[in-house]
């Protein structure tokens, strides 16, 4: 999917325009308040060419350990889908990829989501 | 409306950060829209250093003061987005005040894509070191499988072409009594130990010039002169030979596994090349090979078989018998002669196992 949709040349684009949307984004930007920008480009980068099959490497224990610190739910991690959708619908993603995308994001969710329940 | 205020208006409109500065004060006088936006209004006549803690007032004011320009950046927060502005100051005039004239560019997004291709970068590097390390161990078990020389060819032209050599001298040992042992022992202790006796020969071999073309179970086939050429290919197999024995003799005085063996070594042609297409391997056959192992299968145990005339080629260096002609089963065996070292010739060079 990556050399399909042109390489680093438009994935340089999607991660920015992914960046911009969970900024101004008010239900998950506010977990990016005091993350330092090259720690958080460095983290989009990966993230977003890793889901799209680049040359990233971004393993379970990296993206548990990334998000360990943070309080996030289920509505969180649902927003956070949406906005990669509405990304990769802007940069003309084919539907099929992006469910490949989200299905990819999916079985992450444990990694990332902590139960309400448990303190 | 006059130019002044068509200026005045433009200044104001534009997506750059314009500010005067007063230079004797270090206070803003004038700031346009873009510049509020950034940096506030609330204080009109707020001090440079309390917008820019990170300025360096001093270095400011000594470069506008010889009539230069002061370049900086800084970086602060609009909501949640970490911005970055390149400032310049230069130097004006108006009416003999001390002015300056701040210009801010807005740059995060510039920042931004260099964040973002150092982190790309990174990852790029730590890719191309991968595919570095993975082809360096599929170059690694190549070379195992092929001599460089036949390597190289097949990297730059995907094919090795069958390659004869002449001179070159074979080595080929056999175990005595492997099936028995085999029964007796368990396969991955046999496995263990010829894994340590063999890497022992390629050792031996390596030191005299001889290559292990190919080992298959109990035997062990090895050449001189393929592919480079080695002078003495007829002293490197039998100096290799002797070796093989003496070592094998050590090693059973200290295991508990005793290996018997016996060698055949022969001089004349062979063949090199690729066999195969999609399980290829480097195969080294032809005459020399086969008259090796056809030698082999005569020699008694712990004891090297060869063709009469090594009597000459190894010029007296080594102990040459005659070998009984009963019980040749097959070939020319007429006058085939036994090698053994010299009697207290010395056991150098020969390297120990590794267990």
């Amino acid at each position: 999917m990556f050399e399909k949709y042109g390489g680093f040349s438009t994935i340089s684009r999607v991660v920015m325009s992914f960046y911009d949307r969970m900024l101004d984004d008010d239900d998950v930007g506010p977990f990016f308040e005091d993350v330092d920008l090259p720690k958080l480009i460095d983290h989009q980068t990966k993230f977003i060419s890793a889901i799209m099959g680049g040359p990233a490497s971004f393993s379970d224990e990296h993206l548990a350990g990334a998000h360990k610190h943070l309080v996030i739910n289920d509505m969180h991690f649902d927003r956070l889908k949406v906005l990669v959708q509405e990304t990769l619908t802007d940069f003309d993603v084919i539907s099929e990829d992006i469910e490949t995308v989200l299905d990819a994001f999916e079985q992450r969710r444990h990694l990332i989501v902590r139960p309400l329940n448990v303190d | 409306m006059s130019i002044e205020a068509i200026n005045e208006q433009l200044l104001r409109a534009i997506g750059v950060g314009v500010a005067l500065v007063d230079l004797e004060t270090l206070k803003l006088r004038f700031r346009n829209d873009t510049f509020a936006g950034w940096f506030g209004t609330a204080e009109e006549s707020a001090k440079l250093v309390e917008l820019f803690p990170g300025l360096d007032s001093a270095e400011l004011t000594k470069a506008l003061n010889n009539g230069g320009r002061h370049t900086t950046e800084a970086s602060f927060k609009i909501r949640r987005r970490t911005m970055t502005v390149a400032m310049e100051f230069s130097h004006a005039l108006d009416a003999g005040e001390k002015i300056a004239v701040l210009v801010c560019q807005n740059i995060t997004r510039i920042k931004e894509l260099e964040s973002m291709i150092d982190s790309y970068s990174v990852m790029v590097e730590r890719n191309t070191l991968e595919i570095k390390r993975e082809k360096e161990q599929v170059e690694k078990l190549l070379l195992n499988m092929m001599p460089r020389a036949a390597y190289e060819e097949y990297k730059s032209t995907g094919i090795v072409a069958p390659r004869a050599f002449e001179p070159v001298s074979a080595l080929t040992l056999q175990f005595v009594d492997f099936h028995d042992l085999l029964q007796e022992h368990d396969p991955g202790v046999i496995v263990s130990e010829l894994n340590d006796i063999y890497t022992a020969f390629d050792r031996i071999g390596e030191q005299f010039g001889c290559e292990r073309v190919r080992t298959n179970g109990d035997s062990y086939i090895s050449v001189a002169g393929v592919p480079d050429a080695v002078h003495d290919h007829v002293g490197a197999v039998a100096d290799t030979a002797v070796r093989f024995l003496r070592y094998l003799n050590q090693r059973n005085n200290s295991h508990p596994i005793k290996w018997k063996a016996r060698i055949g070594i022969a001089s004349g042609s062979v063949i090199g090349s690729v066999v195969g297409v999609q399980k290829y391997i480097y195969d080294v056959f032809g005459p020399a090979v086969s008259r090796a192992l056809v030698l082999r299968r005569q020699a008694e145990t712990m004891s090297i078989a060869a063709d009469p005339e090594f009597t000459e080629l190894l010029d007296g260096r080594f102990e040459i018998a005659k070998m009984s002609a009963i019980g040749f089963a097959q070939g020319d065996m007429a006058g085939a002669v036994k090698v053994s070292a010299r009697v207290g010739s010395p056991p150098e060079n020969t390297p120990k196992h590794d267990t």
